[in-house]
């Protein structure tokens, strides 16, 4: 399981995180919201081990992360890919340079939980819809069986309905492999439809942790009152009753 | 503001400082004794190596590398040039003397550049693709691609000997300055109008243009207020670039046209191993150079502030 | 006096994205245009805006990110003006304190150029922009999508309420209905270029008849998602 204990990160004379601690099941999945600055990107590099916490520590099961080959999915679908390579190189170039073992049927399952026919993968990334292009980037991110998935605003390039079917399957691929997620979003309408808990970032603290139940009713903070507030008069919330 | 001027200033010193150490460096070991090379320039004839060993002492160059460079910059930090180690006058009267051939010569080779481009440039991108920007970008690769000696070959035969319009070679009149000042400028006109027009088309292509036409602004005052300071950013680079090549050109060109100024100046510095010529010449050449790049520095900055923040 | 056009069409490298469109807008209407990404909505905004000036119609276009909007060597009293100057204003003509305080704005230091306002501030600026000269219709194609919910969340108010009893008519551009289901009155579902559907937003929400209708309606929302 993700432990962060504790963690800063200082970027440049400012700091980025402050004093950040959370801890992910497998099987769970854990919604980090905020505003634009918040610290989000760079609670996700300090998982990936890009960025160095000045404080705290940051483990899987008690290793660093890195040893438990987490994936990351992007938030721009396309440009996440090697233009000039087909989809499937890029799918494969991770598994081929970590000479890493993947199930003989493994493709042909994903492709079918993720809805995408095989012959799709042999395309160049502007050859596929924006929606599609961001499921073969889950697909990518599923293929070696990582325990642990990160997704960096997964949704934000796609239209609302398009948004819908893709968490939808997401949802649906983790009831089936049991992988941990930690998602990052803007989207609150998302996390709480679709996580076990939601983590408030707000100028690099965490504000409140709390289920989406205890988010929509009765939210502790002020700040999470506001969100909370925006995400209804945008649409993406039904008002809580 | 004031700190990034100050900033530039500085870097500007660096530049300067290496640029002294270079030159100095270079000379002290190019092939061949320096020491000789002034002697017979002196003397104009073989000499002994007893005349040799006074000269190395009177110049300076008995001392070592360092001792040397150090006993030229200090006088230097108060613009003190110093004397010929040739001739033994002092540097700054013949420098200056030079200067006031080339330096007119290059500006009008500028304005020639200018005056050729800009409007070439605002036709061809009339209408990208058409004939006429075809024809301007085609004549511009041309330019850009013929050397100066080359074209300057060429017009002395085409309006000096044929023609015998104007004359070709020496300094005595104005007309004089008309084919030299002619070879520069196109070659100057052709970089700049490729420059200018894919500045504007770059421009041209801004995000934002299609809201600020469908706010009603007339695409004249849309050409002046924003294409116009959009694309000047990249000519701006490229006048500073400029400037190395109208140096460069200048000093080609007056060799061509056998003009008195910097490039007679320095070739003749050069082949005589004249220490403190060639570094006058070079220091101020840096010099100038560096202000110059200061000014379009300090202009970037006018016209976008957010070109110093990324610096920092 | 009714906006009404007739025959908008766009073809782009040969493909129709826009098949021949007529519109009729009574002021005051609130009318959101909605489909999936690629059905032409933008597209029929942009059209739509152009041929409405063509008809010396006052109209305003808000493009989805104030990047599309702004020129960021100008200064925003540069904008502002300039915006004047199109409208045959005097300068200082249009009431800009009154735009600036309704879309809360009125903190900005227009000697600065956009990049130093926030990306909300900058946003509400050009839709005060837009709003100047009171124009019969003010076109917003997803005016909050590259701002943050708390930010676009109050933007969209204030720009309801700025806009309550005024005969501007709106047009909000969007692939979300959720975002529209309670701002306007009336839908317009694009598809593959066309108007599959114009209805009032309680009858496509509810008894949507055409299969994008359908397909958005439920999609509107988190908790709406068929499964």
């Amino acid at each position: 399981m993700l432990k962060v204990d504790h963690v800063s990160v200082k970027r440049g004379a400012s700091v980025a995180l402050k004093g950040i601690s959370l801890s992910l099941d497998p099987g769970k999945t854990l919604a980090v919201v905020g505003e634009s600055g918040a610290g989000k990107s760079t609670l996700i590099a300090a998982i990936l081990g890009l960025l160095k916490p000045s404080h705290g520590s940051i483990t899987w099961a008690g290793a660093p992360v890195r040893s438990c080959r987490p994936a990351l999915v992007m938030q721009e679908p396309r440009s996440a890919f090697n233009p000039a390579l087909s989809l499937r190189h890029s799918v494969f170039e991770t598994v081929t340079a970590g000479k890493l073992k993947v199930q003989d049927d493994r493709l042909e399952r994903l492709c079918r939980g993720l809805e995408l026919y095989p012959g799709l993968l042999d395309r160049r990334p502007s050859a596929v819809s924006i929606g599609q292009a961001q499921r073969v980037g889950i697909l990518r991110a599923l293929i070696a069986a990582p325990p642990f998935v990160l997704f960096d605003e997964p949704l934000s390039a796609l239209d609302a309905v398009t948004q819908k079917h893709t968490a939808k399957l997401i949802a649906d691929l983790q009831d089936e492999e049991g992988f941990a997620a930690l998602i990052v979003t803007h989207d609150l309408g998302y996390a709480v439809a679709h996580a076990d808990e939601i983590a408030v970032l707000k100028s690099g603290r965490i504000d409140e942790i709390s289920t989406p139940q205890v988010f929509m009713a009765s939210p502790k903070s002020e700040y999470c009152r506001t969100l909370r507030d925006a995400a209804v008069a945008l649409g993406a919330l039904e008002p809580p009753v | 503001m004031i700190a990034s001027i100050v900033d530039l200033v500085l870097r500007a010193l660096i530049v300067l400082a290496g640029t002294a150490l270079a030159t100095f460096a270079l000379l002290w070991h190019a092939p061949g004794d320096p020491a000789q090379s002034i002697a017979m320039a002196r003397f104009d004839a073989l000499v002994t190596d007893e005349v040799i060993a006074i000269v190395r002492e009177e110049v300076g160059l008995d001392v070592g590398f360092w001792s040397a460079f150090q006993s030229w910059v200090r006088p230097l930090l108060v613009f003190d040039f110093g004397n010929s180690s040739v001739t033994g006058r002092e540097v700054l009267p013949d420098l200056l003397t030079a200067i006031s051939y080339t330096v007119p010569l290059a500006l009008v080779g500028l304005a020639i550049g200018l005056v050729v481009s800009i409007p070439l440039a605002f036709v061809a991108t009339k209408r990208p693709g058409g004939w006429l920007d075809r024809l301007a970008v085609a004549i511009a690769s041309l330019g850009a691609a013929i050397p100066a000696y080359w074209l300057g070959l060429l017009l002395i035969l085409i309006f000096a000997v044929h023609l015998a319009w104007l004359p070709a070679m020496g300094a005595r009149t104005p007309a004089h300055a008309v084919l030299p000042a002619l070879t520069l400028g196109l070659g100057v006109a052709a970089s700049l109008t490729r420059i200018i027009r894919s500045g504007i088309l770059e421009a041209r292509a801004q995000p934002f243009l299609p809201a600020i036409k469908r706010r009603g602004v007339s695409s004249k005052a849309i050409g002046r207020d924003h294409v116009v300071p959009h694309a000047a950013i990249p000519v701006l680079t490229v006048l500073g670039l400029e400037m190395a090549f109208l140096l460069e050109g200048a000093v080609m060109v007056e060799i061509i046209f056998g003009r008195p100024g910097l490039g007679t100046f320095l070739v003749t510095a050069i082949e005589a191993r004249d220490f403190p010529q060639v570094q006058a010449v070079v220091i101020l050449t840096a010099l100038l150079f560096v202000t110059v790049n200061l000014v379009i520095d300090v202009i970037y900055r006018a016209l976008d502030p957010r070109i110093g923040e990324q610096d920092a | 006096m009714t906006l009404s056009v007739s025959g908008l069409s766009a073809m782009r490298s040969g493909q129709t994205i826009l098949c021949p469109t007529s519109l009729a807008i009574s002021p005051g209407d609130r009318i959101g245009l909605v489909g999936a990404s690629g059905s032409g909505k933008s597209t029929l905004g942009h059209v739509l805006v152009d041929a409405l000036r063509a008809q010396s119609h006052t109209v305003a276009h808000v493009p989805q990110s104030p990047d599309e909007a702004l020129d960021p060597l100008r200064s925003m009293a540069f904008h502002w003006r300039e915006a004047e100057q199109a409208l045959g204003l005097q300068p200082g003509a249009a009431d800009q304190k009154a735009l600036f305080s309704s879309l809360k704005i009125e903190g900005g230091d227009l000697r600065k150029r956009p990049w130093a306002w926030s990306r909300g501030m900058q946003q509400r600026f050009v839709i005060a922009m837009a709003l100047m000269g009171v124009p019969d219709l003010i076109v917003l194609d997803e005016p909050t999508s590259a701002l943050d919910p708390v930010i676009a969340a109050a933007t969209m108010g204030l720009l309801d309420r700025h806009l309550r009893g005024s005969k501007t008519a709106m047009m909000l551009i969007t692939h979300d209905l959720g975002l529209v289901a309670r701002r306007v009155s009336q839908l317009m579902v694009m598809h593959e270029g066309q108007i599959v559907e114009h209805a009032s937003t309680k009858d496509i929400l509810e008894r949507p008849q055409s299969e994008p209708s359908k397909v958005l309606a439920a999609h509107r929302n988190w908790f709406a998602l068929p499964c």
